[in-house]
């Protein structure tokens, strides 16, 4: 059998995760296309982390089809985690591993990386490798992560609010880098609170709320529906946050 | 498995586990060495064997006695003892590297690369069993080099090892159970302790063949440990028992991985409960009492257990010694001195133990304090009206606390054992007592590492248990060993009188309170003046 080029990267249909009666996703419907930013936005607690954690093979759903690069990912993960990078949004390290060996670790985990590209990267990340992991600080171990994340190309970035603890400068950093990664031809899932990085960065926007997604557009198609409205201009910030109220509300 | 995966858990584990491994070898070696010095020809190691024959809390601490030769006393005063280290050692190392990475949260970050969702369980095994090898190679060699008979001593390192690959297997499942590395740790040190009890009940009940020879009631087998000792090293040797420990290991560590292959990462067999969404009468000392609570429980089961068997089983313990006429006969004319109910002896010894539990749970309950300091807690608390002193005082009380009623339950339960087997009320009262002496060395334990808390930080839980196992060796080992009495002295578990054989002197335990009083004071000077966090 011929194995075919998949259209879409990643692609969720109906996906439902239970955690005994409560249920942390509830029919989340996701596509991510090759090439694109794709910005996945919801509040706090809206099953994000869930479904990144169910594209890596690291959970399994309860019902409903998931595909990453064509193929399920929970019964091998392997196969399809060579092919992803992944920086979690609660970066934990062992506490007497240096940061330069956390990085390596987990680049060597992946296959390995260029080491002038990482040396490029630790130098435009500002970070300093040489200290044990207990001493750096959030933004610090997030470094480590991105670093050794963006060290070695991936088809597929999957990112979980990958700024958080960032100072101003490091984020437009980030930011530069995600540029590289797509220009490069990869394919990124960015959860993210900032929206003011989501509208820079994102082509793509996939907002849920309670396991649930509320919108999926192109950022394009958000941006004109948010500008379109006579009189005064609603920001695209309050076309995301109409989508975080709650009902009761 | 995977090779970066394994070179990672064993680049971690350079310091900790040679240390294991070589103190369990350094143990053997140091006990083989005292009694080849101490007890250098046969009448005098045949008297000390009838007289730990004859008494059933040796046999329950100990083992069973198995011939006169240097070999067999070795093996006799060491085995069950190295067992339960081994098997620590498994379930530490074992959980470490799976439920504590899953804990927190540094497996996602392993395991969202292309390495297999058991990969991290099956290195972690694979390093057990080389490090059970390893201390069984180590310790058998130890024995050749002692002189031991060939055989005894080779099947003396395979009967440990099978020992320690049996509970890291058994850790392994823990760690697909429990939701915590705590937990994790937790399940796998009680499931040890059980294995030492069973086979110490089924040794303590067990009949004396000879003056030198005891053999296993069938209670013994109901133990990994206890099977391992069945090989008889130094009789008749016969190394198929160890097919059962190793099996045990095989057994539980096929079903972890089963688990882990089909379970979420981060997810367990028991769940995290969802608790009280308000907590209206919250208040620091609440708090502190409440990071102790489950933990104080933990401990206290343990102390509860052993309180029962001590008094329940005594009477039996002494029908199983006064079954054996000969070794009666033998005993009396050996140590006419030894005019003592055996079976009060062996009620002391257990509430030793129970006692050293206590201490271990005031320990841990300051070493909370640590915890709560790293992870960035103790910044939390502190930056509201709480001050040091008031934060270190109220841990050390309720460390105080934890240990006085893991004691006190201890002393309850032997007290109720006793009554159970047909003695009077008053049993409570005396069992109490038994337990209660054992108070002021716990503080000091508990103070000292107050005091490491205080000045070396870093240091806190490896100064905390570190003394705590010294202690326990050097007070309960020294003589084993060969330590010189002054070294033994500098122990507080030497300094406790055994109620009601002994009398109570009130001068050392009122020494040691003082002790105690003076290096948490001590601690409470030491932790003004230093950074948080250090």
């Amino acid at each position: 059998m011929l194995s075919t080029t998949p259209t879409s990267v990643v692609r969720a249909r109906g996906l439902r995760k239970d955690y005994g009666r409560a249920s942390a996703l509830d029919g989340l419907e996701l596509t991510v296309n090759p090439g694109e930013v794709h910005g996945f936005l919801g509040p706090n607690g809206a099953g994000k982390s869930t479904t990144l954690r169910i594209l890596l093979g690291l959970v399994h759903r309860t019902a409903g089809e998931v595909e990453v690069l064509g193929r399920d990912p929970w019964p091998d993960p392997t196969a399809t985690n060579r092919d992803i990078a992944y920086v979690p949004g609660d970066v934990a390290l062992w506490p007497n591993l240096t940061g330069g060996e956390a990085i390596d670790l987990l680049l060597n985990l992946r296959g390995g990386g260029d080491q002038a590209e990482l040396a490029r990267l630790i130098d435009v990340f500002d970070l300093d490798p040489r200290k044990k992991s207990r001493t750096y600080s959030k933004g610090n171990r997030q470094k480590v992560a991105l670093v050794a994340a963006f060290a070695r190309r991936a088809p597929l970035y999957i990112l979980d609010e990958p700024t958080s603890g960032l100072d101003p400068l490091i984020e437009a950093v980030f930011r530069q880098e995600i540029e590289r990664a797509r220009d490069a031809g990869s394919t990124v899932l960015l959860s993210s609170h900032l929206l003011g990085e989501v509208e820079q960065l994102c082509d793509h926007v996939t907002i849920i709320r309670g396991g649930r997604t509320v919108e999926a557009a192109p950022m394009g198609e958000l941006i004109s529906r948010a500008t379109t409205s006579d009189g005064e201009l609603p920001t695209l910030e309050s076309l995301f946050l109409r989508h975080y109220e709650t009902d009761e509300k | 498995m995977n090779a970066a995966i394994l070179r990672f858990q064993l680049r971690r584990e350079r310091v900790l586990l040679p240390v294991w491994v070589l103190g369990i070898t350094g143990l053997l070696t140091a006990s083989g060495l005292a009694i080849t010095r101490e007890f250098g020809n046969e009448q005098e190691r045949a008297a000390v064997v009838a007289l730990a024959a004859g008494n059933p809390a040796f046999l329950f601490l100990r083992g069973l006695p198995d011939g006169t030769g240097a070999g067999a006393l070795t093996f006799f005063q060491t085995f069950s003892f190295l067992a339960v280290l081994i098997g620590l050692m498994n379930v530490f190392l074992i959980t470490r590297h799976t439920r504590a990475e899953e804990d927190s949260d540094r497996s996602e970050l392993l395991h969202a690369t292309p390495i297999s969702r058991t990969s991290t369980l099956w290195s972690a095994l694979a390093i057990a069993v080389g490090a059970n090898l390893t201390a069984a190679v180590l310790v058998a060699s130890a024995g050749l080099l002692l002189g031991l008979n060939p055989v005894g001593a080779i099947l003396t390192g395979a009967a440990l090892g099978s020992v320690g690959l049996a509970f890291a297997g058994v850790a392994a499942l823990c760690a697909q159970i429990m939701p915590t590395s705590r937990g994790a740790n937790g399940l796998g040190a009680a499931v040890l302790g059980a294995a030492y009890l069973v086979r110490g009940v089924g040794d303590a009940l067990g009949t004396a063949t000879d003056t030198t020879h005891v053999d296993a009631s069938w209670v013994s087998l109901l133990s990994p440990i206890g099977w391992a000792q069945s090989t008889r090293p130094f009789s008749d040797a016969n190394g198929v028992p160890l097919f059962v420990p190793v099996l045990v290991g095989l057994a539980t560590a096929a079903a972890a991985v089963l688990v882990r292959r089909h379970r979420d990462l981060g997810a367990s067999l028991i769940a995290q409960r969802l608790g009280r969404p308000i907590w209206p009468s919250a208040t620091p000392w609440r708090l502190a009492i409440r990071t102790q609570r489950s933990t104080t429980i933990g401990w206290s089961i343990g102390a509860l257990i052993l309180g029962l068997l001590a008094g329940a089983l005594s009477p039996f313990v002494l029908e199983a010694v006064g079954a054996n006429d000969e070794l009666a006969a033998l005993i009396r004319r050996l140590a006419p001195q030894l005019d003592v109910d055996t079976g009060e002896l062996f009620a002391i010894a257990l509430l030793g133990i129970s006692a050293t539990l206590a201490a271990a749970a005031g320990v841990q309950a300051m070493l909370r304090l640590r915890v709560d300091e790293a992870e960035g807690r103790a910044e939390l608390v502190l930056s509201g009206r709480l001050s040091r002193i008031g934060l270190l005082g109220r841990q050390l009380a309720v460390a105080a606390a934890s240990t006085i009623v893991v004691a006190i339950i201890g002393g309850l339960a032997a007290g109720l054992g006793f009554i159970l087997a047909g003695e009077g009320p008053d049993r409570i009262g005396t069992s109490l007592a038994t337990a209660a002496v054992h108070l002021p060395a716990a503080m000091i334990f508990i103070a000292l590492t107050a005091l490491a808390f205080a000045f070396t930080p870093q240091l806190t839980a490896a100064i905390g248990w570190g003394l705590l196992v010294i202690g326990l060796v050097v007070g309960q080992l020294g003589d084993l060993v060969g330590l010189p009495r002054w070294v033994q002295d500098i122990s507080p578990f030497r300094h406790i009188p055994a109620v009601p054989i002994e009398s109570v002197e009130p001068m050392p335990l009122v020494v040691m309170a003082a002790i105690a009083a003076a290096a948490g004071a001590g601690a409470a000077l030491g932790l003004r003046r230093r950074d948080i966090p250090a």
